[in-house]
């Protein structure tokens, strides 16, 4: 699969603790196996303790490109959270940028204290939609929670990622990179978020296309 | 206006106007005493609260409380209503020993338990440092290691908000008119009270003319005494203006005016010398060292008192006239002082009928 | 299988910069690491221990980095390679050994890696260590990509020898936790025999004639640089902008080039040795230009320098300008950003260049204002140090004479904003807390009635509390310590160390009893679980009444993350929906309004407070603060 553009820019974000970082990881080892030059970019340390976190990606096939991508050139976000993704495409975002959200929210500190409210869910996904290209909507932590922990919804969306067809990823190259990132008892409780991922988007058919036909 | 939290730390805590009554405490988290002081946790935000509501140096309406617990406005400006007057103290001698004068207040708390009226007394307490506490006393004995007056303030009625409390129990409270003030704001608040006031079956007031500051007046006592325990404060009346302090054996005499710097200034403005509010008031008689004083106001007071009576727990005598009089005379005082010191104040605490303020202030002062 | 001694030469893996430097470490047959755990610098140790035993290495976490920088030191004497790493705030720790060892030498490779914080991301400054090469007279290296980052730290250990100094390898967030490609190298494994040449002491003193030995030994390394292959230009002979770069700068000024279209006006001159420069290049490249500008982060640090070389050859090359940090083209504060770049390279060559249309900002701009709340750091729900905080806002509140907390680094840190009830009132430099609080409680003679307290972490008490205490049970100081003991080190990523049992490889070890030292210090020690709240509250009320000495109050309950990794939670819980008062007078939204842990939330349709099953960790506390007892704990 030829990349639209080089370099072809993904963002991961969400909300520290939500397993950004190992998902880019992933990701990235992912695409290296199959001859990308990628480069991954992080917010790391006090940010992780509730606050807002992004994983850059790079792809390319010729050259290394910066751990930040410049402002609006985010190309395909993958949001863990929904307010998150907001945060993201209003620094990063352009016409053609493609979403996928977890519509899971995770409340900031001013919301579960009671002094500000979060936003109505279908409100932000319409507002993303409306600023992307392409969106998919799932709720990879409600599969998570099947799962018994939430910790599995960040693998559940690299298997959404993977049913977007947005990047050259598969179900194979997930599983052989899972085996030589993390423990082999792993394996397939995280191949079983994996396609539950998967079965969530096929189930979403194709995305919400709207309007906006600019090139990417 | 806020009328939670922020209002009564506006209003009263901010301006020193804390009467250290303890309605407002324990509550919630947000409020509760230590070591003789009224703490605030954490801040609350409500726009409206019980603390407020409770406070009887908040937002007082002294002709629609009396109203509340009498049935009729505050129109016995003198010593708020009397049904019957007089002269009392307890035979028994170990009401006596550690008691003020006549014991009277030990006694009947210790009957009305004895006798079913109540389960249990709200009393203060006094450590050996003097720090007042709210105490639940359910028998006699407790009721004895309360006796006794100290001058202070404390927090007595946190122990109502506190607890514990199994749930069933009548209660018998004996406070300061601040305290009997608050305890009837409780009764009368609009709000859901989740306290046992509604189980409160008894209120028996002191007679007050100003009550001390305990952290400052504890400090000069240790400054004056060292650590020996106190055993015993008494002011004697005038024309001595004396307080006596046993410590140890010995009796030592400090003129009252060494100790009028420690007085609550939220005593300046108080219009109560006798509890006006309670079932009964009980106080010291003038020139009678082993007598009380007893002013009945409610059928309630007066069925305790002829129980009393009867029983031998309390020996009764007329009141004679003159002591009446002068009596009436400090009452009516001690407001005019309190009217006066209200005279400049923008937003008063209290509010009371003209008709009422001006028959106090026509009254020639003795 | 460690992923940074995989032997697979050849291969191209994707490798954080922290990694790859570890990597070149193995490459070049080090055999001691040491280093104390600092943001951004952490997983450099962090997967060399996890390859400590395959490659037969030894690996350690210290108590603090000048400990580690002797530590590794001994290895370069005795002959052998060594390496340690720190962050910005590491190395002025070591900074005492490091500027004397760069006169008593080295004999093994010997490199000092540092990962600076440039914005101050996660640190409690914001600081440029580059100056340290130029005060100490050592070589300075600056990797610009993953594949440097491997590349030059296998190189540095060559140069260190060549040398006989150490080599400072310096890298930034964005590099060492970024990830790439590296192409791995070979995996030499060199036999070890560590032997200390007597013959040769390593002595700093007599410190003149060492450091004329140290200059000449600078002049040789001038040589390294000129040849060096991590020092070149790439653009226009004669460019109408020269850019002077290294390090992060050089990945973000390559992409504002190609974003703006002006390869044929920007020429780049990348710089990998950074101290001494390469002069002989720099100054052929100062001849072709007369505009420059300089991209890096965070000082003027190659500025200052070019710019003290182009004095010394002013009437060789002419009138320039200089554009930089002091021009203020690049924000003098705060780490760079391609959007800095492109933006000062916009206005340089007047390029108009708009990446995306502005009615798509504006409208992604408005829904964000609207739709967007903030996201404000707090602790993990569940952990332990709210609740010390929490109690420590009660007793101080009860107490009444306006004591305070000093503060000091880790997740308690937190401890200054609102997840912390504000309690912390100062935070500098590691066992700072401890160290204000010997000299707050002298001042009772001056007049001060105010009780004090220092907060302080496991960790960091065996880094730099220490000898506060030592100096404050000496010198007769009298506070309260309250002495964080999560079992971890837990804001960089969970290393061990002397409490916990456990060395940086896994092997047992004996456990230095926290209790114990400070009760041997003479100070009065107590132990309290911070989950009950109660108990905890009274034993820091009784040591604030007591003001005579030195007391610690240890806190002793298992950092959140380390526990939900082992097991599941300690308690389920749940708040019952009938009792709970909410917003009413009684309780007014306590466990969110004002403890906010994040298990907790505020349904504002019903009125009521809820546990989020998704990220309590059942720890229970919040059921010990609810006034109308209607969250409930159930043993899990």
């Amino acid at each position: 699969m030829a990349l639209a553009k080089d370099p072809f820019n993904v963002i991961i974000g969400g909300v520290g603790g939500q397993g950004n970082v190992l998902a880019s990881q992933i990701l990235g080892q992912m695409l290296v196996a199959r001859g990308y030059v990628i480069t991954i970019g992080e917010t790391y340390g006090a940010s992780q303790r509730g606050g807002a976190v992004m994983s850059h990606l790079r792809l390319s096939e010729k050259a290394q490109f910066s751990p930040l991508i410049p402002e609006g050139r985010c190309d395909l976000l993958v949001s863990l959270e929904p307010v998150e993704a907001l945060r993201i495409i209003e620094f990063y975002g352009h016409p053609g940028v493609m979403t996928l959200i977890n519509t899971r929210p995770i409340f900031p500190m001013d919301v579960i204290s009671g002094n500000a409210s979060y936003p109505e869910i279908s409100k932000v996904i319409s507002k993303i939609q409306s600023l992307s290209r392409k969106t998919w909507a799932i709720n990879a932590t409600e599969i998570a929670l099947q799962m018994g922990d939430p910790i599995f919804s960040n693998m559940a969306m690299l298997g959404a990622l993977s049913a977007t067809n947005t990047l050259p990823v598969d179900r194979r190259g997930f599983e052989e990179t899972i085996k030589e990132l993390l423990p082999l008892h792993k394996l397939s409780d995280n191949l079983n978020a994996f396609d539950e991922g998967s079965k969530a988007v096929q189930g979403d058919c194709e995305g919400r296309l709207n309007g906006l036909k600019q090139d990417i | 206006m806020n009328r939670g939290l922020k209002g009564l730390e506006s209003k009263v805590l901010d301006r020193g106007q804390c009467a250290a009554c303890g309605a407002c405490l324990s509550l919630c988290p947000y409020l509760r005493s230590w070591r003789g002081r009224a703490v605030k946790l954490h801040d609350c935000d409500l726009s409206e609260g019980r603390c407020f509501s409770f406070c009887p140096r908040s937002e007082v309406d002294l002709d629609a409380l009396h109203r509340s617990v009498f049935g009729k406005g505050y129109e016995d400006i003198e010593t708020g209503p009397v049904r019957r007057v007089v002269m009392a103290k307890a035979p028994a001698l170990e009401f006596r020993d550690k008691a003020q004068n006549g014991g009277v207040v030990s006694a009947l708390m210790a009957m009305a338990i004895d006798e079913g009226r109540i389960q249990a007394a709200i009393l203060t307490e006094r450590d050996a440092e003097l720090l007042p506490q709210g105490r639940i006393a359910e028998t006699k004995e407790e009721v004895l290691t309360c006796a006794g007056s100290s001058y202070v303030t404390g927090y007595t009625l946190e122990a109502l908000n506190r607890g514990p409390w199994q749930g069933e129990e009548r209660i018998g409270v004996v406070g300061l008119p601040c305290q009997v003030l608050a305890l009837a704001r409780m009764k009368a608040s609009p709000l859901e009270k989740r306290t046992p006031v509604d189980r409160v079956d008894l209120v028996v007031g002191l007679f007050c003319t100003w009550a001390l500051d305990y952290r400052p007046f504890a400090g000069f006592l240790k400054k004056r005494f060292g650590n020996t325990p106190i055993h015993k404060l008494d002011i004697t009346p005038p024309p001595d203006r004396l307080l006596h302090v046993t410590v140890g054996n010995e009796v030592h005499q400090i003129p009252l005016d060494e100790i009028r710097g420690f007085i609550r200034p939220s005593c300046q403005v108080c219009l109560d010398m006798t509890s006006e509010l309670s079932d009964l008031s009980v106080g010291t008689v003038e020139g009678e060292d082993g007598w009380n004083t007893v002013i009945v106001r409610t059928e309630r007071g007066e069925d305790l008192l002829r129980q009393a009576e009867s029983k031998g727990v309390l020996e009764t005598r007329a009141y004679p006239e003159d002591k009446w009089a002068h009596l009436k005379a400090a009452s009516i005082l001690k407001k005019q002082r309190g009217l006066k010191a209200l005279k400049d104040v923008q937003d008063k605490y209290v509010t009371l009928p003209q008709k009422a303020i001006d028959s106090l202030m026509k009254e020639v002062a003795p | 299988m460690s992923l940074v001694a995989q032997d697979a030469p050849g291969k191209t893996i994707l490798l954080m910069g922290n990694e790859a430097i570890a990597r070149g470490a193995l490459e070049a047959g080090v055999k001691v690491c040491a280093a104390y755990p600092g943001n951004p610098s952490s997983e450099i140790i962090g997967s060399l221990s996890s390859a400590a035993e395959a490659m037969d290495l030894h690996v350690e976490w210290s108590v603090n980095e000048k400990v580690a920088m002797e530590v590794v030191a001994a290895a370069s004497f005795a002959g052998l390679r060594g390496l340690c790493s720190m962050k910005q705030n590491g190395l002025n720790v070591a900074a005492d050994f490091l500027l004397n060892l760069n006169l008593s030498g080295t004999q093994g490779g010997l490199v000092v890696v540092v990962a600076d914080d440039p914005g101050g991301i996660s640190s409690t400054n914001e600081e440029d260590s580059r100056i340290f090469a130029k005060i100490g007279d050592l070589p300075l290296l600056e990797p610009a990509t993953f594949q440097e980052a491997k590349d030059m730290t296998k190189w540095a250990f060559s140069l260190s020898e060549d040398l006989g100094l150490p080599v400072m390898v310096r890298s930034v967030t964005r590099v060492s936790h970024a990830r790439g490609n590296v192409r791995l190298d070979k995996l030499p494994r060199p036999i070890a025999q560590a032997r200390f040449d007597i013959s040769r002491p390593r002595l700093a003193f007599p410190p003149f004639p060492s450091h004329k030995t140290l200059h000449q030994k600078l002049e040789r390394a001038k040589i390294f640089a000129e040849s060096s292959p991590y020092n070149f230009y790439r653009g226009p002979e004669k460019p109408e902008l020269l850019l002077i770069t290294s390090g992060s700068g050089w990945m973000y000024s390559l992409e504002a080039v190609i974003n703006l279209g002006v390869q044929d006006r920007v020429g780049l001159l990348k710089l990998g040795t950074t101290w001494p420069l390469p002069a002989n290049l720099v100054l052929e490249h100062l001849k072709q230009a007369e505009t420059i500008v300089f991209v890096e982060e965070v000082d003027p640090f190659l500025e200052n320098n070019v710019k003290e070389l182009f004095a010394q050859h002013c009437m060789d090359l002419g009138l320039k300008r200089f554009y930089g940090k002091a021009s203020g083209t690049i924000p003098s504060a705060g780490e760079i950003t391609p959007e800095i770049v492109t933006s000062a390279l916009q206005k340089m060559l007047n390029v108009r260049y708009q990446p995306r249309p502005e009615d798509y900002a504006s409208k992604a701009h408005e829904a964000a204002s609207e739709l967007v709340p903030a996201r404000a750091l707090g602790f993990c729900a569940g952990c332990p140090h709210r609740a010390t905080y929490w109690a420590v806002k009660t007793a101080l509140a009860l107490d009444g004479r306006e004591g305070f907390v000093l503060g000091d680094i880790g997740c308690y840190g937190l401890g200054m904003g609102p997840s912390g009830f504000y309690q912390m009132k100062t935070i500098h430099a590691m066992g700072s807390g401890a160290g204000l609080a010997a000299g707050f409680g002298q001042l009772g003679r001056f007049g001060l009635t105010q009780p004090v307290l220092a907060v302080c972490g496991d960790s960091t008490f065996y880094h730099a509390a220490m000898p506060a205490l030592v100096n404050a049970r000496y010198n007769g100081s009298h506070f309260v310590l309250l002495l964080l003991d999560n079992s971890a080190t837990a804001m960089t990523g969970f290393q061990p160390h002397p409490g916990t049992g456990r060395t940086a490889t896994g092997k047992e070890a004996p456990v230095l009893d926290l209790k114990v030292i400070c009760e041997s210090l003479g100070a009065i020690v107590q132990l309290t679980d911070p989950f009950d709240l109660a108990a905890t509250t009274d034993a820091m009320l009784k040591f604030l009444q007591d003001s005579e000495g030195v007391k610690v109050l240890i806190l002793k309950r298992e950092c959140a993350l380390v526990r939900s990794k082992k097991q599941k939670k300690l308690f389920e819980v749940e708040v019952d929906q009938e009792r709970c008062l909410g917003e009413t007078c009684g309780c007014n939204r306590l466990c969110t309004r004002v403890f906010k842990c994040p298990g907790l939330y505020w349904d504002r349709t019903t009125g009521k407070a809820c546990i989020d099953e998704a990220i309590c960790t059942g720890c229970g506390v919040c059921a010990e603060i609810c006034p109308a007892s209607a969250i409930q704990k159930e043993v899990a």
